[in-house]
């Protein structure tokens, strides 16, 4: 094309209505590099002014620039519709499913009894209790002697034991009590302790039985401690365990490691007027406990006439149950992912 | 313990008291009731009928067609095969509609074309007893179409008692001393019982000899002329409301005793025993004797026996000898009532697994004053029943026993500062009163005197009595107190903060899940990993055969959760935080050491995927070192792991890198792969195949590595480079050794070092391998020119090239 042959209207007009009908970026992009590029029809219109008389060169300068100018403008006019109508379309979401499952990311666990043992020994640890442990592979001595319970005592069938050895000598525990003992001879009184951890009884199992399982026993020794102290401590744990006050009640009963001896109930926290939880009696059986036996203080070296105690035996194992509403106990050791990634 | 309502009610007037208000104040004040139920609800189902008539059945000869009146309508047409029915017998009629025992429910029917409306029972078919050989004919008086329970009396509860709240109290194995404990808590008299012995003979008492003070008392009471028969109603009921079942008059009369009073008792042949008499010793080494239920049992000398002299007759306070039972035609009687050792008794029940009513009240350690008053009830029954019975001997009455009562010192003071209750010396005075103990209140103590019956176990101490007025006063009036004192934080327990971020770095960030396992192990798993030969703590009376180990090393246990998981799950990651039990370890009091132990295993599909990265061990390896210097312990660099002692047996021989700590050189813990022998065995194959690696980090070695911590370094100030570091090296010369180079080189402007490659190829040439990293450079003193990193990349390459690798550029 000769350059005498172009007009500078027409281009304009040809311009504004190429980028008009430029429907994509790619096709404005087109349209930008035959008018606006090095080659582009703009550049013509200035490459022919010095072929031009003189006195029209500057007019023709003038035009050729408003043309640019004009162009370029409509351009980024129509580069922001068209940016527009994209982010349009993207709402307009076409395809876009949202009950699709997303992909899985599995998370991590903790077991259900690391977490409720955490629970309490933050509770207890905030009310100035120790957090104590004792070996599992234990003496005769810590687990019965010493807690008043000797050789042929009949206490000791409830408690059917695991023996290392023929003598009798060593046990795996059958309670977390002997920490009793073991507290005793190494803290000074007055103090408060608990401790978590792993006991077994030689016992076949079933949904509710397991030869392996965990308590939490607790020990608070002082001046004048009473069945008064021992009923407010209790309701303080239960408080922080189900989240609110319950009722609680003592009952009688017999551990020989304590006198008077008791079993707790707690309102159950799950029903108003009986429920298979609490086998329709609105009373759940929670823990034995007690005041310190003093032949047991005695054996932990305090003085029963100076101090007095009160101890608990904690069902981890069965608290765990409760919350959760888990109907087998043999799910808790059992490994099974299926059970372990519930929680 | 069952307890019958209406029995408790010969010893305590129970007027006006519920058997649910008597359950709820017994589990309240003595001993935890499990449950209260009617006995033999049934039987208020079934109503007194009046056989009319009763002519024999058309069809067959056995059979008879009877005339039931039952008090309402026309009479009942009831077939029955009893050869005992007859016109004008009051009998037991379950009519249609009627369920018995079994859930047998009556129908309609036609019996061989004669139509029947209802059962005329006999007493097995109301679970009252074994025999069938006829109806139950009832007395004469019972009211046409009552119910049999009202017409005969029969309506009783039975409640049924935790035996282990009980065993600290002898004295409640029985009606009686439960009567008593009712009477304390209602206030209510107990009813007199007279349990004076009869008018005896004069005849010398029969010779007893106690050669054993395992047997504290024994007595012996000649009874002649008793006549075998079935046991009154009366007897038979109470029995049976207790889940005792009624055999023939002796044999009941002795369990009567037993569960009225608590003590047992048992009557032998007098006839069948030698002219020694009764020998009480211990059984010889070897000596064997056959007990009442046909078992023939092996003796140890610690048994105590009941002899006739010669032969045993008796397992001492467990069970009878099959050679003096009494049977139908014995009429001369003697009858035993003794006290033994509660241990003895209780080691060889237990050694035999021979449980019995009697063994289980000997064990909870009797009074030695009971047996003549068990005597005098048993004879005083008898005789009520059988006039005609005498006892022609003296009492024999031999052993040596004293008299367990005494007194007791408790102050009130005590008492209210254990209770935390403000109880008045007068409520408290009061209270022991109506337990019968004889208080006397004197000064700022009360003296108190224990009967026989509650002396021997129970109530010895101060503490026994602040229990005793406490479960009287109810537990429930005492007010609820907060401890009071100061409240120091416990010292810091580094173990357990320990444990909860390796947990927490696992659950969360590693997306672990949490186990916990047995600490036994099966043998089966020990074997299948090569390590069943190490010395292990073990239990002498493990659940189950191959169950008797325990573990030294958490792996076991995760190993065999990650098997079983693995026929599920693509993927098993699992962590345990655990003990380990070691004997050689044992501290001078024989209890093992135990470890504390961290493990984890990740099993996932067999890795196809030829990435340097992908696999179970190098991502485990990667767990295991982030996790310890996330917690602020610096690890040496990647190293081999190379203790073969024999806990390792199961472990591949070169899959095994040692974790390492920097500070103290000690190893923490270990990441290995499998030896591909042991996966197999582990049972790791077909849908189990798995790409498998373990580690375990020792968390008594991590409390002993110094308290470093994560300490803050200052965020770069000049930009940092980033430099891709392509090496060939040849195989033997370990990555480690690489990566030092690469650090040293830099002259401490290298701040990190992280692989993204490893090649190998047939390009590359035999044995050897590229392996490429981006290294980060930067200085503290300027930003780096290209000059710097030329120079860095220069100084690499020579270094490089003395260790026989070469930077490829
Ligand atoms: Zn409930």
């Amino acid at each position: 094309m000769s350059t005498s042959e172009i007009d500078p209207e027409a281009v304009q007009a040809q311009a504004l209505e190429r980028i008009q009908s430029a429907d994509t970026e790619e096709a404005l992009r087109a349209v930008e590099r035959e008018f606006l590029g090095k080659q582009g029809v703009v550049q013509g219109l200035l490459a022919r002014i010095p072929s031009l008389e003189p006195s029209q060169r500057g007019a023709a300068g003038k035009q050729a620039n408003q043309i640019k100018g004009a162009i370029t403008q409509a351009l980024a006019v129509r580069e922001a519709a068209l940016a527009h109508a994209a982010m349009d379309a993207e709402r307009q979401a076409l395809g876009f499913d949202p009950t699709l499952p997303p992909p899985t990311v599995e998370r991590g666990s903790l077991h259900p009894i690391t977490q409720v043992t955490r629970e309490l020994e933050d509770l207890f640890a905030s009310m100035g209790y120790h957090i104590l442990d004792g070996p599992e592979v234990e003496r005769d001595h810590y687990n019965f002697e010493a807690l008043n319970i000797p050789a042929d005592h009949p206490a000791r069938d409830s408690q059917d034991t695991f023996y290392c050895d023929q003598e009798g000598k060593l046990v795996l525990r059958t309670h977390t009590s002997p920490v009793q003992v073991r507290a005793m001879e190494r803290l000074q009184p007055p103090f408060r302790a608990v401790a978590p951890g792993k006991v077994f009884r030689q016992e076949s199992t079933d949904a509710s039985h397991e030869h392996t399982f965990h308590q939490m026993e607790g020990l608070v020794v002082g001046k004048d401690i009473s069945v008064g102290h021992l009923i407010g401590a209790m309701k303080t744990l239960l408080a922080g365990i189900f989240g609110r006050e319950l009722e609680v009640r003592l009952r009688p009963g017999y551990f020989p490691f304590v006198e008077p001896g008791f079993e707790l109930d707690a309102r159950c926290p799950f029903c108003e007027e009986g429920c298979s939880v609490c086998k329709r009696t609105t009373w759940i059986e929670l823990l034995p406990c007690g005041l310190v036996h003093p032949e047991v203080l005695r054996a932990g070296g305090i003085d029963p006439e100076e101090w007095s105690g009160f101890a608990f035996g904690l069902g981890l194992s069965r608290l765990v149950m409760l919350r959760y509403g888990i109907d087998d106990v043999r799910h808790l050791l059992s490994g099974d992912l299926r059970f372990l990634r519930q929680f | 313990m069952h307890i019958s309502y209406n029995w408790l009610a010969r010893h305590v007037d129970l007027t006006g008291i519920s058997p649910e208000e008597l359950a709820e104040n017994l589990t309240l004040s003595t001993a935890e009731v499990e449950e209260v139920f009617r006995f033999a609800p049934h039987l208020s189902d079934v109503v007194v009928g009046h056989v009319l008539e009763r002519v024999p059945h058309p069809d067959a000869d056995k059979l008879g067609v009877c005339q039931v009146d039952v008090g309402q309508g026309a009479p009942l047409n009831i077939v029955c095969g009893a050869p005992n029915v007859a016109g004008g017998q009051k009998v037991a009629v379950a009519t249609v509609g009627t369920r018995l025992p079994g859930d047998f429910k009556i129908k309609k029917s036609k019996i061989r074309g004669v139509p029947s409306e209802g059962m005329i029972c006999s007493v097995r078919e109301l679970d009252l007893g074994d025999e069938h050989d006829g109806i139950w004919v009832l007395p004469d008086a019972c009211e046409i179409g009552q119910p049999v329970a009202e017409a005969l009396g029969v309506v009783d509860w039975v409640i049924d008692i935790d035996n282990k709240s009980l065993t600290h109290r002898p004295d409640l194995w029985g009606h009686r001393g439960m009567a008593r404990e009712v009477a304390a808590i209602f206030q209510r008299e107990l009813k007199p019982l007279d349990t004076s012995l009869p008018e005896l003979g004069s005849g010398a008492a029969f010779p007893v000899t106690v050669e054993d003070n395992a047997c504290s008392r024994y007595l012996g009471l000649a009874i002649d002329g008793a006549q075998q028969e079935l046991s009154p109603d009366w007897l038979r009921f109470l029995l049976l409301a207790v889940g005792q079942r009624p055999l023939d008059l002796l044999v009941d009369l002795s369990n009567f005793v037993m569960l009225d009073l608590g003590q047992p008792n048992h009557a032998f042949d007098r006839s069948r025993l030698g002219a020694k008499g009764i020998v009480v010793r211990k059984a010889r080494q070897g000596e064997t004797m056959t007990t009442l239920d046909g078992f023939e049992r092996k003796l140890t000398t610690d048994d105590l026996l009941i002899t006739d002299g010669d032969r045993p007759v008796a397992l001492a306070g467990i069970m009878g000898g099959e050679d003096s039972k009494v049977e139908g035609n014995t009429s001369q009687l003697l009858l035993e009532v003794a006290t033994f050792h509660p241990g003895t008794i209780r080691r060889t029940s237990a050694r035999l697994g021979l449980r019995s009513d009697s063994s289980a009240r000997f064990e909870k350690h009797l009074d030695p004053t009971l047996p003549e008053a068990a005597a005098g009830h048993f004879a005083r029954l008898l005789q009520s029943i059988q006039p005609g019975v005498s006892f022609p001997l003296a009492l024999s009455d031999a052993g040596r026993w004293e008299n367990p009562a005494k007194e007791l010192r408790v102050r009130p003071s005590r008492i209210r500062s254990r209770l935390g209750a403000n109880l008045a010396d007068a409520e408290i005075v009061a209270i022991l009163e109506r337990l019968q103990l004889a208080p006397q209140l004197a000064g700022d103590e009360i003296t108190v005197q224990v009967p026989a019956a509650r002396a021997t176990k129970d109530l010895g101490l101060e503490e026994d009595l602040v229990e005793e007025v406490g479960r009287i006063y109810r537990y429930g009036n005492v007010p609820t107190q907060n401890l009071i004192g100061e409240i120091v934080p416990p010292p810091a327990d580094a173990r357990r903060r320990w444990v909860r971020r390796l947990q927490d770095a696992l659950a969360g960030g590693a997306r672990f899940h949490e186990n916990m396992g047995y600490s036994f192990v099966p043998d089966r798993v020990l074997q299948a990993m090569n390590i069943a030969g190490l010395p292990r703590v073990q239990v002498i009376n493990p659940v189950a055969e191959g169950q008797a180990k325990l573990r030294r090393s958490v792996l076991p246990t995760l190993l065999e959760a990650a098997q079983t998981n693995r026929q599920r799950h693509g993927q098993v990651a699992l962590f345990e935080v655990g003990k380990g039990y070691l004997p050689e370890a044992a501290n001078q009091h024989g209890e093992p050491m135990e470890v504390h132990l961290l493990g984890a295993v990740l099993a996932c599909a067999p890795n196809l995927e030829a990435a340097f990265d992908a696999g179970a061990l190098p991502r485990l390896h990667g767990v295991a070192r982030e996790l310890l210097s996330g917690l602020g312990i610096a690890l040496a660099g990647p190293e081999a792991h190379t203790d073969d002692s024999p806990f390792f047996a199961w472990a591949h021989p070169k899959k095994r890198m040692a974790l390492r700590s920097a500070a103290s050189g000690a190893v923490l813990g270990y990441v290995a792969a499998l030896d591909p022998a042991v996966a197999q065995n582990l049972g790791f194959d077909g849908d189990a195949a798995s790409d498998l690696a373990v580690f375990e980090i020792s968390i008594d070695r991590l409390l002993e590595e110094p308290p470093e911590g994560s300490r803050y370094r200052p965020l770069p100030k000049f930009p940092e480079v980033k430099v891709d570091v392509a090496v060939l090296a040849p195989d033997a010369l370990p990555a480690a050794e690489i990566v030092t180079s690469i650090a040293s080189a830099g002259k401490g402007t290298v701040q990190g070092v992280e692989l993204f490659d490893l090649y190998r190829g047939e390009n590359l040439g035999a044995d050897k391998r590229s392996l490429a990293f981006h290294v980060t450079l930067a200085s503290d003193a300027r930003t780096l020119t290209d000059k710097d990193q030329a120079k860095y990349l220069d100084r690499l390459a020579k270094t490089l090239e003395h260790q026989g690798a070469e930077l490829r550029r």
